[in-house]
């Protein structure tokens, strides 16, 4: 616990008053930013909104709005086309600088997948950076149902955000819709992914701000979300309860959130931040207790950061949050981390060069042709992926070192992680790393990587068996949009046996 | 009539059907002459899903049950269940005629037609709609209005409604047998006529009757029917729960449950199993009890905590001064009124049918209570409307709540 010591020292010079701003990039954004607003705003913190559509910009309740591309959309939207929103961000630079300046922590908050969203972010988020400040993306990969185009999209601009932020918190929204019952209307499904993240970022702002007995400091959150491999898909939970057996139903409710898909998925996590948050009448015993249930939903390896706070204002609750990441499921995204030990010691220029051509290419052909792009991700994800990107020569130089050894720091045990990942697909020999690389340079691209995402969704499917067994050709009994007919502990994520 | 002394009822159960023959005594009593039981196949969660071999099954029973009542049976009263039953309470209310002082039976009549007319589903049909109580110009507590004055007669009724095409399948299949069906009684309505007294339904009592394949519920407060229903859930879903979680077959995991099983957590030793013999004796898988009893504990406690839920949706949960009374086959479940205790906070029996005479092992099982329910409910039928019952199918009688 050696990074401990060392956050807790980097956290005692300005504790209290950290200046925040969330900033609601694009549609998805600003509703974030609405929702955030409405469950009480996130204490000491600036609410921005960013977009290319005034309209919707009139009609959001933040305190501060940003046109983005006043001659390059003329008050639309940017259509679905993340190039426009790039441009738009480009024109907009100086309003965008100047809303962001004198924050230390930027949460951006975008739904990748449309034109300002996907185009924008990774802008912004340079530009963020820029200013000194550190930057949690908190982005939405879109529906399946939206197409895949957008889904390209969003992966892309995902890689980018990756390189350029310093953490990124990545919600799916097909994981998200589950969490509404089946027969809640769109609007509701759309407004629980909005308090979702919404409940996320007051979280991660609290981390901060909340007077911490054990601090959680900024690297711990980034260690939780650096997922084992890929693209990570934020696995979040927050529970609050009170009452006898507070500390326990706490845990249960934040677990019940369906990104942490009922717990499951922390059996998988490498790193996961706990924050317990309570009233000064909450007492070691409860903090056992939780901890010890939450060790039954992780695997033995797993690191726990853990964090405890006491606040006032939370007297007679306890409050849990949850934080860890995933890998994700897509064939572009789970090729990056595997390279990364790799690249790091590379001469440093070497990657600077090739950024400007990798970015090019993805410019020039963003989905055009699925496949291609699909097999030139690794090769530029490689580059992008250890250096920020977009950054300034003057400005970036500290920031090389940081990132290089904190990356070397964790390389080993990610490597021995890519390969317990890699274990229980076949085809895949341990000390994979480097294979998928050769195949995509190879021939035939587009096979190895699908090949791959194939086994991927044959593994979850294992995992959840929705069975009803007995019940299985009678009709289902639905109550509250749960199947009653499958078993309960299965339904709970209890482990059996 | 010789015959109405003679009294049957038929439970299509999920787990098994379940004949009863009773004998009515002009003092009001019931002798239970005979039960007839036959292994149920073919009803899922209390309804037929499986015609034909549903029918083979009550065939079965009603053999059974002749041969041990020496009884021919020609006509029953059939009870029914299902998720899709659903009740209210409406009041009804009609105005009496200015030169007509007196409130007749005609009057009650149509203060029931009238406390009809709401909207149910158009594919529904009303099972019961049970007194609660009458109001005369306003005057609460009536118990009977017939030849007192008033110018307004209200009644508030306990409506009980169900698909209507599902319960007449469970009428036709008892009609091609051939056998007559006299009446369909919800079977939480039977069952709580045996379980609880008059003197219990006065202070307030929710029976609850845990079957195979629904658990079904029915409040008295006041000495009225307030809430009943019906929840898809019963001790099929835990055999099946148990059956999935131990990856054993199900007859194997009915056996564990019965044998073994128990809802009470941490009552077993750590690490103590279980050892599941198979069919020839040897000793097969091993099975942790904690982790048996896990499985059972879950699922109760989950059909309690709905079941909580819905009844206190109607807010009469407070209400209830005798308490809770359980049972159905699962309620022979170990240790499960001690959970329902924990979840109501609120005192827990676990009961039979009382006050019956004959064959005493059949009264004294709870699995029996809704069939001998039947037989109860047919008699209090039978007295307060001794002729002309017979064709008025849907149309239902007021019930308990009045007496001549």
């Amino acid at each position: 616990m050696i990074e401990f010591n060392h956050k807790q020292q980097l956290l005692s010079h300005g504790t209290e008053q950290i200046p925040i701003k969330v900033v609601g990039l694009g549609g998805a954004g600003l509703n974030v930013i609405d929702r955030i607003v409405l469950d009480g705003a996130v204490p000491g913190a600036d609410l921005v909104v960013m977009n290319t559509d005034v309209q919707s910009l009139t009609s959001s309740v933040a305190s501060q709005k940003v046109q983005l591309g006043r001659g390059v959309t003329r008050g639309l939207g940017a259509g679905g086309d993340p190039e426009l929103g790039l441009s738009a961000a480009d024109e907009s630079q100086d309003e965008v600088r100047k809303a962001l300046e004198g924050a230390s922590l930027i949460f951006l908050c975008a739904g990748l997948g449309g034109g300002t969203g996907s185009g924008a972010a990774p802008m912004i988020a340079s530009m963020a950076k820029e200013n000194g400040a550190l930057v949690v993306v908190i982005a939405t990969v879109p529906f399946t149902f939206e197409g895949k185009r957008r889904g390209k999209q969003a992966e892309e601009a995902l890689l980018l955000l990756q390189a350029t932020a310093d953490a990124v918190i990545c919600f799916d929204n097909d994981v998200m819709g589950e969490a509404v019952a089946p027969k809640a209307g769109i609007h509701q499904a759309f407004a629980a992914a909005d308090e979702t993240i919404s409940q996320c970022v007051r979280a991660i702002a609290g981390l901060f701000t909340q007077p911490g007995i054990l601090h959680i400091g900024f690297d711990d959150l980034c260690a939780a979300l650096r997922p084992a491999s890929g693209v990570g898909r934020c696995l979040f939970g927050y529970g609050e309860a009170q009452g006898d057996n507070r500390a326990y139903e706490a845990l249960t409710r934040a677990l019940r959130n369906p990104l942490m898909d009922r717990g499951r998925m922390l059996d998988e996590a490498h790193n996961v931040l706990v924050n317990v948050a309570g009233g000064p009448d909450m007492t070691l015993n409860e903090v056992q207790m939780l901890m010890g249930a939450l060790a039954k939903h992780t695997g033995e390896e797993t690191q726990i950061l853990f964090g405890a706070a006491v606040d006032p204002s939370l007297t007679g609750r306890i409050g849990v949050t949850v934080i860890s990441s995933a890998g994700m499921a897509y064939t572009a995204a789970e090729a990056v981390p595997q390279f990364v030990p790799r690249v790091v010691p590379a001469p440093v220029t070497a990657p600077r060069v090739a950024i400007p051509a990798a970015r090019r290419k993805a410019e020039e052909e963003p989905e055009v042709e699925a496949e291609p792009a699909e097999a030139a991700a690794p090769s530029y994800a490689q580059d992008i992926a250890p250096e920020p990107d977009r950054v300034p020569a003057a400005a970036s130089a500290d920031d090389d070192d940081d990132e290089q050894t904190s990356l070397i720091d964790l390389a080993p045990p990610r490597r021995e992680r890519a390969a317990a990942e890699a274990h229980p697909v076949p085809a895949r020999p341990p000390r994979a790393p480097r294979q998928p690389r050769i195949v995509s340079a190879a021939t035939d691209p587009a096979q190895a990587p699908a090949a791959s995402r194939r086994e991927e969704r044959q593994e979850t499917l294992q995992f959840e068996p929705v069975t009803r067994g007995r019940f299985e050709k009678s009709e289902p009994t639905i109550v509250d949009g749960q199947d009653l007919d499958v078993p309960t502990f299965l339904r709970r994520n209890m482990k059996v046996s | 009539m010789a015959r109405d002394h003679i009294l049957v009822g038929l439970e299509i159960g999920t787990s098994k059907i379940c004949v009863v023959v009773g004998d009515s005594k002009p003092d009001g009593s019931i002798k239970i002459l005979g039960v007839g039981q036959a292994p149920s196949r073919g009803v899922r969660k209390g309804e037929i899903v499986d015609f034909d071999t549903a029918q083979k099954c009550v065939h079965e029973a009603l053999v059974d049950a002749e041969e041990k009542s020496d009884v021919m049976i020609q006509s029953v009263y059939l009870g029914v269940t299902g998720s899709h039953i659903a009740s209210f309470n409406n009041r009804g209310m009609v105005s009496i005629p200015e030169e007509q002082e007196e409130i007749t039976d005609a009057e009650c009549d149509s203060v029931r037609a009238s406390a009809r007319e709401v909207s149910i589903p158009s594919q529904n049909m009303f099972i019961h709609s049970i007194l609660q109580h009458y109001y005369v110009d306003g005057q609460e507590g009536v118990l009977n209005p017939v030849g007192m004055m008033g110018h307004k007669l209200e009644a508030d009724f306990h409506i009980i409604h169900g698909i209507g095409t599902r319960v007449k399948n469970a009428v036709r299949c008892v009609k091609e047998i051939p056998l007559e069906v006299e009446d369909v009684v919800f079977n939480p309505l039977a069952a709580a006529q045996v379980v609880l007294n008059q003197h219990q339904k006065n202070l307030g009592a929710l029976a609850i009757d845990m079957g195979g394949g629904t658990t079904d519920y029915l409040m008295y407060v006041d000495g009225a029917v307030r809430q009943s229903g019906s929840l898809g859930i019963g001790g099929d879903h835990i055999t099946n729960d148990i059956s999935m979680g131990l990856r054993i077959p199900m007859a194997r995991a009915e056996k564990l449950k019965m044998d073994e099983g128990s809802v009470t957590l941490g009552m077993a030793l750590p690490g103590e199993t279980v050892t599941l013999k198979d069919d020839s004796g040897f000793a097969g898988k091993e099975v942790e009890r904690e982790t048996l009893n896990t499985i059972i504990h879950m699922r109760a406690r989950e059909t309690f905590d709905l079941l909580r839920r819905q009844l206190e949706a109607g807010g009469d949960l407070h209400l209830l001064g005798a308490g809770i009374f359980i049972t159905g086959g699962s309620s022979l479940l170990r240790g499960i009124d001690h959970l329902a205790q924990e979840v109501f906070e609120l005192p827990v029996h676990i009961t039979h049918a009382q006050t019956m005479s004959g064959i005493t092992s059949a009264f004294e099982n709870p699995q029996f209570s809704t069939a001998i329910g039947l037989i109860k409910y047919a008699q209090a039928v039978q007295m307060d409307r001794p002729s002309g019952w017979l064709s008025k199918f849907t149309q239902k009688l007021p019930l308990f709540g009045r007496r001549r």
